[in-house]
């Protein structure tokens, strides 16, 4: 996905230092992020930049899969292991169940895959189909996103849908233009990975426009702050995408904090960072702000192994600026 | 703890489930019980969240032991549950009888397929599942989970472990994990019943890496070595009786001293007063073990 050559610090902009104290007090969440990819560090500052919940797709793992078996237990990490590791942190794991475009080209595993996924859609914490659509736009990527977006229409479940990166532009339309041919609410349907070539056509169609901050191959928060200033804060959310590349997991607290200094208002900051994903995923009867408001019942014996401090639901802290490991 | 039975559990759960459902939900079973098809068995397990009346999605619920929940002459206990806990709990113990095979592979599907609160239901549910020892494999298995509600589902308040846990290894590995993660020991069903030499000696080389790390000792650590002390473990106990600064700690070495059978521990606790009181155990989680 990326490109790792050195960046020349030229062309990357000014550099402002991380100062989380222009967020604090807001409440974040990030609708895309790949977290079994992550760490337990990247939980612990993410949940010390103030996100209380998110939602990680289902998505290829950089490695493609060969078998059923390995689709299902990812499925059943995303569900299990995944949502208990993020109440350890005081976070709300939430999840978008779906056959990811790359692995769509491999029909005879896809048709496998195709079976398994109405035994996760109807999960407690599953907020909708995801992340689905186009890579190469093959007919074999077309046909198992249109009977995904069939899947989701009958479970009632947002879509969470994944625009290629090459051809983007026509991808992008013709995602959204496939999405009405089979019925569904605009409403009910979240582009990502907009750019500022997307996002007039999806917020005029109905659609929700969602925005990748991720390093050097996706948007940068510069021009997102340009974004929200040019279209408002209506029916635009952004997210990390974070994942095994090189990516970054405070990207929503981090957006925010230029928005601020950028002059945009706390009401149209919380509502990109928090509220409208929330409004559209909510929609799957699965999440609401309620939920996000309680806290995690940590008394749950939601303790990590080997660890015994936990009382009060806290992970132990390690001091990462010491050499001392005790 | 005061037992309730079957009966009075179906009518709590009728009444936590939304009105205009509970007819839709009784319907299903009944046609589940004419005709178990697997797919229906797991849609209806994974909605039943949807059947739960708002007002009840955040009660933590209490009954202390039920008699007679499932087919099985073993007591469940409803400790902190949640509603949806109880509500699948109790949905299981409706699934008739298919034989041990169908039965079997009908509820092994519930477990490959679940989430992370239906885990924490099917293992809780351990006690009431038809053929009881053929769960046993599961349950070793949810022993080794890395999900802290999954494992305390099995190895706290649940009867299942120390009466179908045949191998005294796996029994062992159950209560070395609990003191590994912290668990709430004293209320491990059968701690006492299934106490034996060799998970005393595992204890004892846990006790001595804590001791060498620094840190602490989960007090009932002593009570359960107690019994099989030896020369080995009353060198570490003589050392941290002395040493520690915490009540508990104390009194439960003393306590096992008192109790034990080995004399070199028995006159140290006697020769002095200190420990004679210290021994007592009014008001310790272990007051109600009876050697
Ligand atoms: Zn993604």
């Amino acid at each position: 996905m990326c490109s790792y050559h050195e960046q020349d610090r030229a062309s990357m902009g000014q550099r402002i230092a991380l100062d989380l104290e222009l967020v604090k007090g807001l409440r974040f969440f990030d609708p895309h992020i790949h977290m079994v990819s992550r760490t337990t560090d990247d939980y612990q500052s993410m949940a010390d930049a103030g996100i209380v919940g998110l939602i990680e797709p289902a998505f290829w793992l950089g490695q493609p899969r060969t078998g059923i078996d390995t689709f299902r237990d990812y499925y059943s990490s995303l569900v299990g292991w995944e949502r208990f590791r993020a109440s350890q942190f005081g976070i709300r794991h939430f999840c978008t169940i779906g056959l990811n475009s790359r692995e769509a080209n491999n029909e005879a595993l896809a048709e496998a895959v195709m079976e398994l996924l109405p035994f996760y859609i109807y999960k407690e914490g599953v907020v909708g189909v995801g992340e689905i659509g186009f890579d190469d736009q093959t007919a074999a990527e077309e046909k198992y996103y249109r009977l995904q977006l069939e899947l989701a229409k009958e479970a009632g479940l947002p879509v969470q849908v994944h625009t290629p990166h090459r051809d983007k532009t026509r991808g992008t339309s013709r995602s959204m233009d496939i999405a009405l041919e089979h019925g569904l609410d605009p409403g009910m349907v979240i582009i990502d990975h907009n750019t500022e070539e997307t996002v007039k056509e999806v917020l005029d169609k109905g659609f929700w426009a969602a925005f990748t901050i991720y390093p050097f191959t996706k948007m940068g928060n510069e021009r997102m702050v340009q974004i929200v200033k040019e279209y408002g804060p209506e029916r635009i959310m952004v997210n990390s995408a974070a994942d095994w590349g090189i990516s970054d997991p405070l990207a929503v607290p981090k957006t925010a904090a230029l928005m601020v200094k950028s002059g945009i208002s706390k009401v149209a900051i919380e509502l990109v960072c928090y509220k409208n994903a929330i409004t559209a995923f909510a929609q799957s009867g699965q999440l609401d702000e309620g939920l996000l408001n309680e806290k995690i019942d940590v008394d749950q014996g939601q303790k990590f192994e080997g660890n015994s401090i936990l009382r009060g639901g806290q992970q132990p802290r390690r001091d990462t600026g010491s050499i001392i490991i005790s | 703890m005061n037992g309730v039975n079957a009966g009075w559990v179906a009518d709590q759960v009728a009444g936590y489930i939304k009105d205009n459902q509970w007819e839709g939900l009784k319907e299903k079973l009944s046609e589940i019980a004419r005709s178990p098809q697997p797919g229906l068995v797991a849609q209806v397990f994974t909605a039943i969240p949807r059947n739960v009346k708002p007002s009840a999605q955040q009660l933590r619920i209490s009954f202390g032991e039920v008699e007679g929940l499932g087919p099985n002459p073993v007591p469940v206990i409803v400790r902190d549950w949640s509603v949806v806990q109880l509500l699948r709990v109790w949905f299981l113990s409706q699934i008739p009888d298919l034989g041990q095979e169908a039965y079997v592979a009908l509820i092994d599907r519930l477990f490959k397929y679940s989430d992370m609160e239906e885990s924490v239901s099917l293992y809780a549910a351990l006690p009431i599942y038809r053929y009881p020892k053929a769960w046993q494999q599961r349950c070793i298995e949810g022993i080794r989970s890395n999900i802290g509600p999954v494992r305390k589902a099995i190895m706290v308040f649940n009867h299942y472990p120390s009466r179908f846990l045949e191998d005294e290894k796996a029994w062992n590995q159950l209560v070395l994990k609990a003191f590994f993660t912290d668990e709430d020991i004293p209320n491990i069903i059968g701690l006492n019943q299934r106490n034996n030499p060799n998970l005393a000696q595992a204890l004892t080389d846990y006790a001595y890496e804590r001791y060498a790390a620094k840190r602490e000792i989960n007090p009932m650590l002593w009570i359960l070595v107690g019994p099989y002390l030896d020369e080995r473990a009353f060198d570490l106990m003589e050392r941290i009786i002395i040493e520690s600064q915490i009540p508990l700690e104390q009194r439960a070495i003393a306590y096992a001293f008192k109790h034990s059978n080995y004399d070199i521990a028995r006159e140290y606790c006697a020769k002095n007063d200190r420990f004679i009181s210290l021994s007592d155990d009014s008001g310790t989680p272990w007051e109600a073990w009876e050697y």
